[in-house]
């Protein structure tokens, strides 16, 4: 029997093994073992008080709790009926800014590079790069600074709530942010200049991206679910189209289409599908980038960061400048009994939320479908196309072409578990 | 002298919140040295743990730590035994202590003339839950002691 294991995969969220069954030379299986422990969400959020639920599905993740809280009240204003002002909105967007910063920030230069730099940690590339990982630091912490000056702290923020604020935030700790964000969205910009340097492994996918669409806006948390197979599906039909499976070996649920297909969430997908939608500063980037779109190579995704970045710090001056607070922070909510499904897109990719409320606001249902649970069909499926030169490689050039690959997905396997040893062998043989 | 006292921990993970537990412990007993020095309760720094540095002659950082010795051992370690610390950056979401330090160590030289000191205390049960185990709740007086002698060494 040939074996080759290597050790934990790092720089992801969470714990799992990546198994690849050979016969006669060849990859018969793919396997990737999710074996961090399921964490139950959405059964202990039955029983509770629906106002409970944003800030209770903000702990799934530390990297995008403002993705849980936005897709949760998205879905629960759509089941007591209420639509929130454009004030509210104009804010929500704006704490999504923050954490796309912050998130994106750390899985271009602390998660990815290191692996197209031939590091091994961020910790060795801040001693042969400083200044680049100082200024990873300090991207990365405007985006914090966004989400504490909003939600009252950096990570896993409050404030947000079912029918919109519990208080708008002050005025002026949020201008006091634009100098750095003004400097942020040139880092960006230089960002976007440096990506296309970098040595990305040659692999081509033809992937069904799958990403929110909205003609007029960045699609993070209003349109309608856009496929690049050509189909369109609103939210409420998201479950028509798009399903999840169990899988015995995982503690993650699988997404696939109604078609059994795989598919693709995340910023290649968002890319793709909405740069006509960039604002002007990531349209300029992406356009003397000179890329060809849409960008089928899953090690390329740093790039879409990049450029996503540049939009979100765009965005993010852009609506502290029109920042003026008015009126209730939030709706005055009537009980009703009801059912609302709701969906933003988490920096990994599309989040989805479905809940049931009974006459006093409890919650008898709950269902979520985080990005990376729709992810992993799509991963296993990249390591197939890979693992013909992954059994060709040495074991540790093997191991570390794997893990660049997962790693490039940017996975959460913490919000998922719902990762990673490499184990190769020859199947049917001791 | 500019002196950061610093718990970190979390609370609700059993032993975890040693550190936290301890530095509570010290400011109540030592109510006069706590008003003279900057501190700080920390359940996950991360990398925002070098922001806490800055402007400081000498941090005491106490935490608690996995180890062979005993449950409520406690151990002090300076800064070069802090830097042989393996980093295990296994998570973007577990920056521990001691990478987050190298990290800042590399990203800014000057940190070195910080004088840095991380008092352990051997945990036993970090499941989650509130609470120390016994034997971690009767190390906290010796820590708490520890970090008043500490601070008055660098106040000499």
């Amino acid at each position: 029997m040939k074996t080759i294991e290597v050790p934990a995969l790092a720089r992801v969220e969470g714990e799992g093994g990546l198994y690849i069954g050979l016969k006669d030379g060849k990859v018969i299986e793919i396997r990737l073992d999710i074996y961090e422990p399921p964490r139950f969400f959405e059964g202990f959020l039955v029983g509770r008080f629906f106002q409970e639920v944003p800030d209770i599905t903000a702990r799934i993740c530390g990297i995008c709790p403002v993705a849980y809280q936005m897709s949760s009240v998205t879905a629960l204003e759509k089941a007591l009926d209420v639509e929130v002002s454009p004030q509210v909105y104009a804010l929500r967007r704006l704490m999504y800014c923050g954490e796309y910063i912050e998130s994106h920030a750390l899985h271009i230069y602390l998660l990815q590079a290191p692996d197209l730099l031939g590091q091994p940690s961020a910790l060795d590339l801040a001693v042969i790069a400083p200044d680049v990982v100082k200024n990873a630091l300090r991207m990365k912490k405007i985006g914090n600074e966004v989400l504490k000056a909003i939600g009252g702290r950096s990570v896993h923020p409050v404030n947000a709530c079912v029918g919109g604020w519990y208080r708008w935030p002050d005025v002026a700790p949020l201008q006091a942010l634009l100098p750095e964000l003004e400097w942020g969205l040139e880092a960006a910009k230089e960002t976007v200049q440096w990506s296309l340097t970098l040595p990305y492994p040659a692999l081509e996918i033809d992937y069904e991206f799958v990403a929110i669409h909205h003609p007029e806006e960045y699609g993070i948390m209003h349109g309608d679910v856009s496929s690049s197979k050509g189909n369109k599906t609103s939210v409420a039909d998201y479950e028509m189209r798009y399903f999840e499976e169990h899988v015995q070996r995982s503690n993650a649920l699988h997404g696939h289409t109604a078609f059994g297909g795989t598919y693709l969430v995340g910023p290649l997908a968002r890319l793709n599908l909405n740069h006509a939608q960039l604002l002007p500063a990531a349209q300029k980037a992406l356009k003397d980038a000179k890329l060809k779109l849409p960008l089928k190579n899953p090690y390329k995704s740093l790039i879409a960061r990049a450029v996503e970045l540049v939009h979100f710090y765009e965005e993010a001056i852009q609506l502290i400048k029109t920042y003026q607070p008015d009126g209730p922070a939030h709706l005055d909510l009537k009980l009703k009994a009801g059912e609302g499904c709701g969906m933003s897109e988490a920096p990994r990719g599309l989040l989805y939320h479905r809940y049931k409320i009974d006459d006093q606001g409890m919650v008898k249902f709950a269902k979520i479908v985080p990005p990376t649970a729709q992810n992993l069909p799509r991963i296993e499926a990249d390591l197939f196309a890979l693992a013909p030169k992954l059994v060709k490689m040495e074991q540790e050039q093997a191991t570390l072409t794997a893990e660049h690959l997962v790693r490039a997905y940017d996975p959460c396997i913490s919000c998922a578990t719902h990762f990673l040893k490499l184990k190769i062998g020859e199947v049917g043989h001791d | 002298m500019n002196i950061l006292v610093l718990g970190i921990g979390q609370s609700l993970r059993g032993d975890d919140a040693a550190g936290l537990e301890a530095v509570h412990l010290w400011q109540a007993k030592h109510p006069n040295t706590a008003a003279r020095v900057q501190v700080g309760y920390s359940e996950l720094p991360g990398l925002a743990l070098l922001d806490l540095f800055v402007g400081m002659d000498a941090a005491i950082l106490l935490d608690a730590v996995q180890s062979t010795k005993s449950a409520g051992s406690v151990i002090q370690l300076g800064p070069d035994d802090l830097a042989s610390f393996t980093p295990e950056a296994g998570s973007a979401h577990g920056w521990g202590v001691a990478e987050t330090l190298q990290l800042g160590l590399a990203l800014n030289p000057a940190l070195a003339q910080v004088r840095m000191t991380l008092i352990g205390i051997v945990g036993k049960d970090f499941s989650l839950g509130a609470g120390l185990s016994p034997q971690v709740r009767k190390a906290m007086g010796k820590a708490a002691a520890m970090v008043e002698r500490e601070i008055q060494n660098n106040l000499k």
